[in-house]
């Protein structure tokens, strides 16, 4: 029980509360997709961090953190993609006022 | 030590680099020129905006300086002239100049000014057409040396150079490295006819004199990067068994791969960053690609 | 206390101090260019747990893809200047507590399960780079091939959606 991976994993926690804090509380699109950021690098703190201290023969572990941030990647796309059709259809991007689908 | 000796190097290539300058512009060769501009610049009144996002005003030109010393802290000039020779090298080159583009937002964001803040994302749509023109004829040259330290790509064109082996990643790294450091015809963020000069508008005195100190050692750094991954490096042909040494062949090659640089779009007009997006988007990545297929074709053939 | 602890530490602090910032702060542009910074914090980490190609590679795409989300905030959000310094959150206490609550999950689990015996050898940066372009090509080609469709697929999606639908010319008519 090192405490490099102690320290690592902690970080990786506290990343990914503050991630989820931020993609919870934000009204904003493009903010909540910030906080969904934060949580993805979380995880590859952790991924990291456990590839570094517990098996750094198997190369797997570092192909999963490719994984993960190509996620980040496709998921920021796909995301303002979003937000582009619903800016033009609706003027904004604030989730209070997405409430079409509501009851 | 390696690290003062190429610093001093940088900047004597970007005094170079101001006095070509100097020539294309006045159409006289002054050697004195820069360093009497530079000295003009510390006398000069400093204007600040009224409200500008200081944190973004200051960090602005430091940023850009920084992060083209560090593109260069991976480039040898000779066998042993490198400041660190790290396992991920040609990366590590791309990475750096990335933050170039922050340094340009932050540049353009901080003087709360209409003017460079069009300036900095116009820098960002050119990021937007130049980026895979420069990360795809780098993954060709790493297939050929096989290995992602700079050392080894140099090693790996003693044979053929790399100009002859992929002329076209050559032709398009080129031109992605003119448009990374804003050079004309792609300098529609900092000309003087557009937007009052768009990013430097609002800079004066000392912190003018960071920010174009720091593209001219960008300028240097881009010609080296296009040096060792496609003109051979530090190796020259041998004449009667007399070959000059290592260091001399960077010089001149560095030096001439500059020249040509800044003469090249001194006659051509200003590209607008939309056409510059669909000119890349629908020719420059499709060649890009074709450029690895080949190589990976010829490293197949001949080993 | 190893250098390393200590890098890594400092590291992970500056990520976690830019990502609280991201949501502290009034102004759009900061919050973008703090996350930006909370990232490469995150790529400097991977270099000083030695993982040297995912550290460059994070350092990286998180330029560049932040700048990206800098340039949405401006275009999408109220006040990107942050002077008219509104407060844009909902549930707030909800989140707070899901935020706590996941963090000291995640620590409890940290703290209290044995990982086992740390490893003493690993491979240095060259032969990292070529284990891992083994992975890639050899055992999860498959995964590799997947990954490079679905990014063309979001792609392709993405602008689809994205695209202005063309109006009829007002002088078209007679």
């Amino acid at each position: 029980m090192s405490p490099e991976l102690m320290i690592a994993l902690i970080a990786g926690a506290a990343l990914f509360g503050i991630g989820i804090y931020g993609a919870l509380s934000q009204t904003n699109l493009v903010m909540i997709l910030m906080g969904v950021e934060l949580i993805l690098a979380g995880a590859m703190v952790n991924l990291v961090a456990f590839w570094r201290y517990l098996h750094p023969d198997v190369a797997a572990g570092q192909m999963f953190v490719l994984i993960v941030m190509t996620v980040m990647a496709v998921e920021m796309a796909v995301g303002f993609g979003v937000a582009i059709a619903r800016f033009r259809a609706r003027g904004s991007v604030e989730m209070e006022e997405a409430v079409e689908l509501k009851g | 030590m390696n690290t003062f000796i190429i610093v001093f190097l940088l900047l004597l290539g970007a005094y170079f680099v101001a006095v070509l300058e100097v020539w294309i512009s006045k159409g006289r060769f002054q050697l004195a020129a820069p360093l009497f501009a530079a000295i003009a610049f510390l006398g000069r009144e400093s204007f600040i905006p009224r409200k500008p996002d200081q944190l973004f005003y200051e960090v602005g030109p430091v940023l850009l300086l920084l992060s083209a010393v560090l593109a260069a802290a991976v480039i040898p000039l000779t066998p042993d002239l490198i400041m660190t020779d790290l396992a991920t090298g040609a990366l590590f080159i791309n990475a750096a100049l990335v933050y170039v583009l922050v340094a340009l937002l932050m540049a353009g964001w901080g003087p709360d000014g209409a003017y460079a803040m069009i300036g900095g994302w116009r820098f960002l749509g050119q990021l937007i057409a130049y980026a895979m023109l420069i990360v795809m004829p780098i993954t060709a040259v790493v297939m050929r040396a096989e290995s992602l330290l700079s050392t080894q790509i140099v090693i790996s064109q003693a044979g053929l150079w790399n100009i002859v082996y992929q002329p076209l990643g050559f032709i398009l790294f080129f031109i992605a490295s003119m448009a990374l450091a804003f050079l004309p015809p792609f300098d529609l963020m900092i000309a003087k006819g557009e937007l009052a000069s768009g990013v430097e508008a609002e800079y004066s005195g000392m912190r003018l004199a960071i920010f174009r100190l720091g593209r001219l050692v960008l300028i240097i750094t881009l010609a080296s990067a296009n040096v060792i991954f496609y003109l051979g490096g530090w190796q020259g042909p041998e004449l009667f068994g007399y070959s000059l040494p290592p260091w001399a062949w960077s010089a001149i090659k560095i030096l001439a791969v500059t020249m040509v640089m800044l003469f090249a779009g001194h006659y051509m007009p200003r590209i607008r960053e939309a056409h510059l997006l669909s000119w890349c988007w629908m020719f420059g990545i499709p060649l890009a690609l074709i450029n690895i297929f080949i190589v990976g074709v010829l490293l197949l053939e001949f080993p | 206390m190893t250098v390393q602890a200590f890098f890594i530490g400092f590291f992970g602090l500056a990520a976690v101090w830019f990502g609280i910032v991201v949501f502290r702060t009034f102004s759009m542009m900061r919050s973008a260019l703090a996350l930006l910074f909370s990232q490469t914090a995150l790529g400097a980490m991977f270099l000083s747990m030695q993982a040297e190609f995912l550290g460059v590679l994070q350092i990286m795409m998180m330029a560049t893809e932040m700048s990206i989300m800098a340039i949405f905030m401006v275009m999408f959000m109220m006040d990107p200047g942050g002077l008219g310094e509104m407060e844009m959150t909902h549930q707030k206490r909800l989140s707070l507590i899901a935020g706590f609550v996941s963090f000291v999950g995640a620590v409890a689990v940290a703290v209290f399960v044995d990982w086992g015996p740390v490893a003493s050898t690993f491979p240095d940066a060259t032969q990292q780079t070529v284990e891992l372009g083994l992975e890639l090509l050899d055992r999860s080609m498959l995964i590799f091939e997947t990954a490079g469709i679905t990014i063309l697929t979001a792609m392709i999606a993405a602008t689809a959606v994205a695209i202005e639908p063309e109006k009829k010319s007002v002088t078209d008519e007679p």
